[in-house]
């Protein structure tokens, strides 16, 4: 069946059986026009860091594709997403035709050092999205639409050693309780908003609770510095706020109403135990 | 890696290939022989789970990309709706992959999730939650990294038979529709 395909000399955009095909994409993606909306936001490179997952698919939502839609959502969105918009047909051809597939060359085969440059800014901006305060925030309930969990695993990581180095006995013990409190902590959290009927998705979520330990990172730093009782106890308050403050907007709105304080609860219960963990180490 | 025989290929990306493996191995490496190394469990977990890390970032960004031409990530649109997304290269391109590479991708993918998961089962034995907690991370980013590639490339085979199916369908109304203007 593909063999009439690979018959033919290399796929060339000039060629005629090209043209046919990209008027029929182009009249299937007109037809369907309203299922191949391209997201408003203006449309980033397919972005491509999922780090830390454990069941990564139960969660999606693929919506099941007739094969048909499919095919056409997948392509529109993410030929009109290739950096910088293709002139109209001589762009669109070269990649319809040619890759038949997304914009392939693009993310495919870009330089790895973009692809680590591209990771750590998304990092940087996360951060900057959901802990610091910002007067222009879009929408907190929309935080962190780039979700990823390289930022969290670091933290948690940096809380982990800050606090194991802190100690002064058992060590090992310190790290390992920090770390699976934390990572059980986020997992369980997150299954709770999902359980009290909220709508967000895990991933997001998980994500969301990592960065907000960022400030707890801050506090533990300096009460590793400084080992002053009142000081610790000062600082990691003032962490402490930060944090729950950072996580308030996002899992607010993720939930009923009448359920917010359900869910924020627990939230603060865990940054609370975390404060004191650090307030208790010496 | 290079095994120089005229007659078969050799490996095409033999630096992807060896830093493919590289992390992999060395996270295995260092797990098994962390007495060796340092007495203190976070240093062995810290370093496992940052070696396991890397690994499924090489994986995921350039060895997926460059060995076998997938990539798969997850994305959230406006809607609040979390999608999947497989990207793969074109038909052509993909038949280029070197089958050498393809199968060291593959099978060290597989491999490396087995070995882990022996390594849990020992510690589970052995009721050492400590080692079980840096078991369950590394091999959960195993899994991970299995499932993602594995629904990649189901996505890419329908995607390809959808794109043939489509091709001979608009070739064959093409030729209808030039054989009727030429009546």
């Amino acid at each position: 069946m593909s063999n009439s395909h690979s018959d033919t000399v290399p796929l060339h955009p000039s060629s005629q059986s090209d043209i046919d095909e990209i008027e029929n994409l182009i009249n299937a993606s007109v037809q369907s026009g309203p299922a191949t909306v391209l997201p408003a936001r203006p449309p980033s490179p397919p972005r491509a860091s999922i780090p830390v997952s454990s069941t990564p698919f139960i969660q999606s939502q693929i919506p099941p594709p007739p094969p048909q839609s499919s095919s056409s959502n997948q392509k529109v969105p993410t030929v009109a997403a290739a950096p910088p918009p293709p002139p109209p047909y001589v762009g669109n051809s070269s990649s319809i035709a040619a890759t038949g597939f997304g914009p392939a060359p693009n993310t495919l085969t870009e330089p790895v050092w973009d692809t680590v440059k591209r990771d750590l800014s998304r990092i940087v901006s996360n951060l900057k999205l959901v802990v610091f305060p910002n007067p222009y925030r879009e929408d907190p309930g929309k935080a962190l639409r780039d979700w990823d969990l390289w930022g969290p695993f670091f933290f948690i990581v940096f809380l982990g050693l800050t606090l194991s180095w802190s100690a002064s006995v058992k060590k090992s013990e310190v790290f390992a309780v920090a770390f699976a409190l934390l990572a059980a902590g986020a997992v369980i959290l997150t299954l709770n908003v999902l359980l009290l009927g909220g709508h967000i998705i895990f991933f997001q979520s998980l994500s969301l609770l990592g960065y907000c330990l960022f400030p707890l990172d801050i506090g533990a730093l300096i009460c590793m510095l400084k080992d002053n009782v009142i000081v610790k106890i000062v600082v990691v308050s003032v962490t402490l706020a930060w944090s729950s403050w950072a996580a308030y907007p996002f899992m607010s709105s993720a939930v009923n109403p009448r359920r917010k304080a359900l869910a924020l609860y627990p939230v603060f219960l865990m940054y609370v135990s975390v404060g004191f963990l650090i307030i208790a180490i010496n | 890696m290079d095994l120089s025989q005229p007659v078969e290929e050799n490996y095409a990306n033999p630096k992807t290939c060896f830093f493919h493996v590289l992390f992999k191995a060395s996270a295995l490496a260092f797990y098994i022989l962390s007495t060796l190394f340092a007495n203190s469990f976070v240093i062995i977990f810290v370093i496992t789970v940052v070696l396991a890390a890397l690994d499924f970032w090489v994986v995921k960004n350039v060895s997926g990309r460059i060995l076998v031409g997938l990539r798969w990530w997850n994305e959230i649109n406006e809607q609040g709706e979390s999608i999947w997304r497989f990207e793969c290269l074109d038909q052509e391109s993909l038949a280029r992959i070197n089958q050498k590479d393809s199968m060291l991708f593959w099978w060290t993918l597989y491999l490396n999730a087995v070995a882990w998961g022996i390594f849990g089962i020992f510690s589970m034995v052995r009721l050492e939650v400590d080692y079980l907690l840096v078991v369950a991370v590394c091999f959960s980013l195993a899994i991970a990294n299995i499932i993602g590639f594995t629904k990649c490339r189901k996505d890419a085979r329908n995607k390809i038979q959808a794109f043939a199916s489509r091709t001979i369908a608009s070739r064959f109304s093409s030729t209808l529709q030039s054989a009727f203007s030429l009546v």
